[in-house]
């Protein structure tokens, strides 16, 4: 049993963020970390590999060559190997041509859980998984609260509405799990050490057996514009006021709005 | 080139999603300027009476099917659907649901996909998407390609379009055609569990009370209930409070729960961590009451308010109830 973990490598979340001329994030610009939301499909592939359920765990990522330090980070939490898919033609890749190399570097792989985080912490599409698991022709489980294996399946807990469903599939498949699978662990200074040991191949598009022509020049998408977002009018404070004054604040305040 | 708008139109046992009727006012609002119609793609227990989405803008309205299934078990059918309509345009909820099928379409027919949106136009015969990405730090506008394969699709996060009043449209329906599931209907449901209390639907609240680590248990939150009735709304938390078990995760708001509009949030307890920032930043106006001064809400809120919200918050109930005379 193999469990390949997709990773992406994003922006800090408090990092500062600029667009290079032609509006792309200028991703040299800013401190990259592992998305914050793959940490937590690393952590239950850790958790699945330390019950027994799964063998092996490996990591995958698509970027520039930078991205290996994430993929070094991955293999530092725990883990086997690593996978780097990286092509200066994939530039300014959109959601269809991520899934589009993802789904050809997973065929290669071939795991019996290509496992993703629920959303990047960057854009937010959530699109990726889905069009892999399309790609692949493979079903797709989704948003998990918890993913275990039993026999030749899969199954997820999945909130609903109202409750949670449990929701099973045949291996192989595509799934993805959110933040309520429990804290990611930290790497220790012997997974870090043991990290630079473990093995990470580099794959560019041609290993794939892919062009930049299949790709449609890396996007179906263009960005017309990027502009910062309308500055807000500044924040009214009431403090060192007496709970009943402070509540006469609050109620004016509503009123005015016409919110009462 | 088509001109039609096609949207995804979700059905459960309580009939249709908010969000299928502020797609399909959009839609309709979308279709008007591209001379085509709006097409409902509707899906659920409950969706052959979608044909009702004709008051709300829809012309034409393909029943994918009834099934109470994940939704990307309908991907087979309406991608025959949409590679038959080839709208210039197929608008998806920002829901778990609606995201997972819009993604089936996009990788089984290989379609530009943008959003999750807060506004969507169409400029010179092009969908023309505006999106917040980077926790909001910069908003984008995007387009097709030329040359792209038609429909753009584009995640709309709810409260972007208003469901339209009084309408008296009616809508043609037809049923998908038949065809194999494909091997997303190899995922199936096994169990089902229902909530033990009825949980409020943020997205579709006017008026959200939610609480923080600053609420401290699940009691707590009482007095939080007591001011959204009192406000006619419904009450969140952050992703502490849910951790902590202090509500269900149904009601979380932000980056991993849901993402809100409504016209007044009040923040009780609550610090303002990005991650649940960009769950509610679009709300119409933000009251925070926090008694950390230096709390990040502070930086954001309309209004913020340092002080005790075990205090606070019984009194402004009271209040309000006194000034609506309730």
């Amino acid at each position: 049993m193999r469990i390949v973990v997709c990773i992406k490598q994003v922006p800090a979340t408090t990092a500062e963020k600029r667009y290079t001329a032609d509006l792309r994030l200028d991703r040299a610009s800013a401190e990259a970390v592992i998305n914050p939301l793959d940490e937590y499909a690393i952590e239950q592939a850790l958790r699945l590999q330390e019950s027994g359920a799964v063998e092996t765990v490996g990591f995958l990522s698509m970027g520039p060559e930078q991205a290996a330090e994430a993929l070094r980070r991955a293999l530092a939490m725990g883990g086997d190997d690593a996978t780097l898919v990286t092509d200066r033609a994939l530039a300014g890749a959109d959601e269809w041509a991520t899934a589009r190399v993802l789904a050809a570097a997973l065929d290669r792989l071939a795991p019996d859980i290509a496992l993703m985080g629920m959303a990047s912490d960057d854009a937010r599409g959530s699109l990726v998984p889905g069009a892999v698991a399309a790609l692949r022709g493979l079903p797709l489980l989704s948003y998990g609260a918890e993913l275990s294996v039993a026999g030749a399946h899969a199954r997820i807990r999945r909130l609903t509405a109202a409750g949670f469903d449990v929701i099973e599939a045949p291996l192989p498949v595509v799934a993805t799990v959110t933040d309520q699978v429990g804290e990611p662990r930290y790497a220790s200074l012997k997974g870090i050490m043991a990290a630079k040991r473990k093995p990470m191949e580099t794959w560019s598009l041609a290993d794939l057996g892919l062009a930049a022509a299949d790709l449609h020049g890396a996007a179906l998408t263009r960005v017309v514009e990027a502009r910062k977002p309308e500055a807000k009018p500044p924040t009214e404070r009431v403090e060192n006021a007496s709970p009943d004054e402070a509540v006469g604040r609050i109620a004016d305040w509503l009123a005015a709005r016409k919110l009462i | 080139m088509g001109k039609d708008v096609a949207f995804l139109a979700e059905y459960s046992a309580g009939g249709a999603a908010r969000s299928a009727l502020e797609l399909a006012a959009g839609a309709a609002a979308l279709a008007r300027q591209s001379g085509g119609i709006a097409v409902a793609l509707a899906y659920g227990p409950g969706s052959g009476k979608a044909g009702e989405l004709g008051a709300a803008g829809a012309v034409k309205v393909v029943v994918l099917g009834d099934a109470p299934a994940p939704a990307i078990t309908f991907a087979a059918a309406a991608s025959a659907v949409v590679a038959e309509l080839r709208p210039l345009a197929l608008m998806a909820p920002a829901t778990p649901n609606g995201r997972d099928l819009a993604a089936a379409l996009v990788g089984l027919l290989g379609l530009p996909a943008f959003g999750p949106v807060r506004a969507v136009s169409i400029e010179g015969g092009n969908v023309r998407s505006e999106q917040a990405t980077l926790q909001g730090s910069v908003i984008t506008s995007s387009e097709p390609v030329e040359g792209a394969p038609q429909p753009a699709v584009v995640l709309v996060l709810p409260s972007t379009f208003t469901p339209a009043e009084g309408g008296s449209g009616t809508a043609t329906v037809t049923p998908a055609p038949a065809g194999e599931p494909g091997p997303f209907g190899r995922a199936t449901v096994v169990e089902s569990h229902p909530a033990e209390a009825a949980v409020a639907n943020l997205e579709e609240a006017s008026v959200i009370v939610a609480g923080g680590r600053g609420v401290g248990s699940a009691e707590g939150f009482a007095p939080l209930h007591e001011l959204a009735a009192a406000l006619g709304g419904a009450v969140g938390a952050s992703r502490a409070a849910a951790d902590a078990g202090w509500v269900p995760y149904q009601l979380q708001i932000g980056q991993t729960g849901k993402v809100v509009k409504p016209a007044l949030y009040v923040g009780c307890g609550i610090s303002g961590a990005i991650q649940h920032r960009v769950g509610m930043q679009t709300a119409e106006n933000v009251l925070a009451i926090n008694k950390d001064p230096d709390a990040p809400i502070g930086e954001f809120a309309d209004l913020f308010v340092v002080g005790d919200l075990f205090t606070i918050v019984p009194k402004l109930t009271a209040e309000i109830r006194r000034r609506k005379g309730t």
